[in-house]
């Protein structure tokens, strides 16, 4: 009897923790939305035309860091060079790659090797040489010790020469005005705009996606990939715009972050410890600038301004997910001291807790609900009526939530066709019971091999354009 | 645990409809846009229509609402490109406003319409700091030349943010106001200093020159660097030899600058370069070799053989790297392999 009192209380605190999350996405949903909807007023009374063409517009160097991309790496640069935007430069860094990266870079540009005298102010693993273009004078590639993702970032802002940078991966396809729309706040106020993140949709082949014209875009049928395009939404839509609205934006992505260099100096740049770099840069920026009392804005924009190639098995997912969910707990342990500490204002009261109760603490509650609500209707302390109904409760306010960012996310960008919309809004409900226990076991993998201190980076095999090569 | 299905029905049945809703919204809304869009007149609104009339009541009423607002701004915009009479009031009312985001709207459309009296609305916005001073100046820059003979009074106001835009503002006029920015470049502001040497670059004279020369020894590094680009544009080569010096500036930006300033310079900075190879300094050393490898000389000297001992001289001063990729780029020239090179 005791045991089956265990087992219901189990189950009341798990659906208790879901209520008490949804109930804060819901809220986030309302703040996201009044973010989404000015954002969109500003967007559309921008000059862009003007901001385009004025050299007061601030320059950028766009950092990509490449580890065997040869598949990809010379569409990711031509859609990097072909930014719509007055002036920037391209630093592809290779970090030790055993393919051809360098080589095919090296055919398309004419590339020819240089050395240049850098500015070392970032640690990074041994420098061989500088590729200047014979053909792009905005292109460099540097090539290097392989030493990860956030040491060749490190690498590319030694050799930047604008004062801010917009760091990118190099398996991404940017749309022409990616670069100008992250930009047109900063334009207006650097003194205080430090850090840009924007919208970025995923796919199973980022060039096809990027090359189809907005309003006819597709989502395709195979929904492993629609699933993780919801996820996504959700994430952009209903959380990231509402943190940033907040001025609590604990995550510029990793495939696209513009930063003031001289906040990325004072901090000390990407930290190679950790298993990926984009949150970890995240936290310590806000840490350094709540700790110092400085006037600052780390924005996150509903611009859909590249596509990103996503996971097209199980599998690769899971290697993925459970390397994100990695970082994550990482992150949060390492930054502790932001836990609820009023000296960090809306990051350490709301930002940091809230993560760690979405995110840190998500998978262990989303497994025990998965295993006990089941058990507890088998065993009988839970009537089959009131099973399904919990299920199906959890799983329509699972889809409202998904509907919510579909909505917003059509609203902003009109990027897709209308039966994929409907497509997505179809495959919403079937989220908690086909991708969530996917997702909850990546989690529950990431926290455990955070746990026995696994640091490795389990790069997932490209999809299509590794196919065509 | 005491609990019917009963109880569940409302709110599973309330969650089932509010997915409904929320997918129906985004699934009919987007309907609703596609079918709008392809309706949409694409020509404005004639003059005297209900159109217009709709236009220009928005555009005046201060929308202390959000909706309100963005009514306000979309209305002004679309009159700013019909060009209509009614701009030439409403928006010098909506650059008054204290709503930045009309403000904004204003200086966007005053660019559109492009006429005199925008062009001095604009200029009135810039020196009063009204909205973004960069935005004002991205749409005067636009405007040019016409702006030009407005920005001069600016050079001296008291306020140093606009003195520095003026300055900058007037790097497209190059007859206009030489000796006004020259006497800029003693701006107790080290930003104007800065921004006049910046426009000085693009003059020609020896006023010019003088002035970019004095300010290589500015104590701010932002201006050395303004002053080290603007000599390796207005000098011959015995004056961008004076730039040799900030090769071992404490800064690194002024040491880049020195740099791209030799860089322009060409074959012509070898001479200039030669005595720096042995400096003191090592950032110098080194500084001088990358330029004398950027301009081709450390290539040509390779190909041709030589010369050998300045080779070496170079080498020692930028390094084993140096060296080394000086190599690779010969052996690739010459379809060799390195070692047959060096």
């Amino acid at each position: 009897m005791s045991a089956e009192r265990a087992l219901l209380a189990v189950v009341v605190v798990s659906v208790a923790y879901l209520a008490v999350v949804n109930t804060a996405y819901i809220v986030l949903v309302v703040v996201g939305a009044f973010e989404n909807r000015l954002r969109r007023h500003e967007s559309a009374a921008e000059d862009y035309d003007t901001i385009a063409a004025s050299r007061f517009t601030i320059p950028v160097s766009v950092i990509a860091p490449a580890f065997n991309e040869e598949a990809a790496i010379v569409d990711s640069v031509r859609s990097l060079l072909a930014f719509d935007y007055p002036e920037f430069e391209v630093i592809v860094v290779n970090d030790g790659s055993s393919d051809r990266t360098v080589g095919v870079l090296a055919d398309a540009y004419a590339l020819e090797p240089y050395e240049v005298f850098t500015c070392s102010l970032f640690p990074s693993a041994e420098v061989h040489g500088v590729f200047r273009s014979a053909v792009e004078p905005r292109l460099l590639v540097v090539d290097k010790e392989n030493g990860g993702k956030a040491d060749g970032l490190n690498a590319g802002l030694n050799v930047a020469r604008s004062r801010y940078v917009c760091c990118v991966d190099a398996d991404t396809i940017f749309e022409p005005d990616a670069l100008l729309k992250a930009m047109r706040l900063v334009v207006e106020d650097p003194a205080r705009v430090i850090g840009v993140a924007s919208f970025l949709t995923v796919s199973d082949d980022a060039m096809r996606t990027a090359s189809e014209p907005i309003g006819s875009r597709r989502i395709g049928w195979r929904p492993l990939i629609a699933f993780q395009q919801l996820d996504f939404m959700r994430a952009f839509f209903n959380n990231r715009l509402a943190w940033s609205r907040l001025d609590f934006m604990l995550c510029a992505p990793g495939a696209f972050q513009v930063w003031r260099k001289d906040v990325l100096e004072e901090v000390g740049g990407y930290e190679p410890g950790f298993s990926c770099e984009d949150i970890e840069l995240t936290y310590r920026v806000h840490e350094r600038m709540r700790r110092e009392k400085r006037d600052y804005k780390i924005i996150c924009l509903p611009d859909n301004i590249a596509t990103t190639e996503g996971p097209d098995t199980v599998r690769k997912l899971v290697s993925q997910r459970e390397r994100w969910q990695r970082v994550i707990v990482e992150t949060v342990v390492h930054h502790r001291r932001l836990l609820f500490n009023p000296r960090y204002g809306a990051v350490g009261l709301v930002g940091a807790p809230f993560y760690l109760l979405s995110e840190v603490l998500a998978p262990f509650f989303e497994v025990l609900a998965l295993v006990t609500i089941p058990v507890a209707a088998l065993l009988g302390l839970l009537e089959w009526g009131v099973f399904a109904l919990v299920v199906g409760t959890l799983g329509f306010l699972n889809a409202s939530l998904t509907a919510a960012a579909i909505l917003a996310s059509d609203v902003q960008s009109r990027a897709y066709r209308l039966r994929d919309l409907a497509w997505l809004a179809l495959l919403a409900p079937l989220d908690l019971v086909a991708y969530r226990p996917v997702m909850a076991w990546a989690r529950l993998k990431g926290t455990w091999r955070f746990l026995r201190g696994d640091k490795g980076w389990h790069k997932f095999e490209r999809n299509q354009r590794a196919a065509h090569s | 645990m005491g609990l019917h299905a009963g109880q569940l029905v409302p709110v599973f049945v309330a969650s089932v409809l509010l997915w409904l809703m929320l997918a129906l919204a985004a699934i009919v809304g987007r309907a609703g846009y596609d079918k709008r869009r392809r309706s949409r007149p694409t020509t404005p609104p004639r003059r005297g229509s209900r159109a217009e009339r709709r236009l220009l009541r928005q555009a005046a009423r201060a929308g202390r609402s959000e909706a309100g607002r963005w009514r306000q701004i979309r209305a002004l915009r679309a009159l700013a490109r019909m060009n209509h009479p009614a701009c030439r009031t409403l928006l010098p009312e909506a650059l008054a406003d204290g709503d930045v985001e009309v403000a904004g709207a204003a200086v966007r459309s005053l660019g559109n319409v492009g006429a005199s009296w925008a062009v001095e609305e604009l200029v009135s916005a810039l020196r009063r700091g009204v909205y973004y001073r960069s935005r004002v100046a991205a749409q005067l820059e636009r405007l040019a030349p016409a702006p030009g003979p407005l920005l001069v009074p600016l050079l001296d106001d008291d306020d140093p943010g606009v003195r520095f835009w003026a300055a900058t503002l007037l790097a497209p006029y190059p007859t206009l106001a030489t000796p006004a920015l020259v006497a800029r470049t003693a701006d107790v502001d080290a930003n104007v200093r800065a921004a006049a040497v910046e426009t000085l670059a693009g003059r020609s004279g020896r006023r010019p020159l003088a002035a970019a020369i004095r300010l290589l020894e500015d104590p701010k590094w932002f201006v050395r660097v303004h002053a080290a680009r603007a000599v390796g544009r207005l000098g011959a080569p015995a004056d961008v030899a004076r730039v040799v010096p900030l090769l071992g500036d404490e800064r690194w930006w002024v040491r880049s600058a020195a740099k791209d300033a030799l860089r322009t310079l060409g074959l012509g900075a070898v001479d200039v370069l030669r005595q720096t190879l042995d400096a003191d300094d090592a950032f110098a050393r080194n500084g001088a070799a990358e330029v004398l490898q950027d301009v081709g000389y450390v290539d040509s000297l390779i190909a041709s053989r030589r010369d050998r001992a300045l080779l070496e001289q170079i080498f020692a001063a930028g390094g084993e790297r140096l060296r080394r990729l000086a190599l690779m780029r010969a052996a690739d020239a010459a379809g060799v392999g390195e070692r047959e090179v060096a």
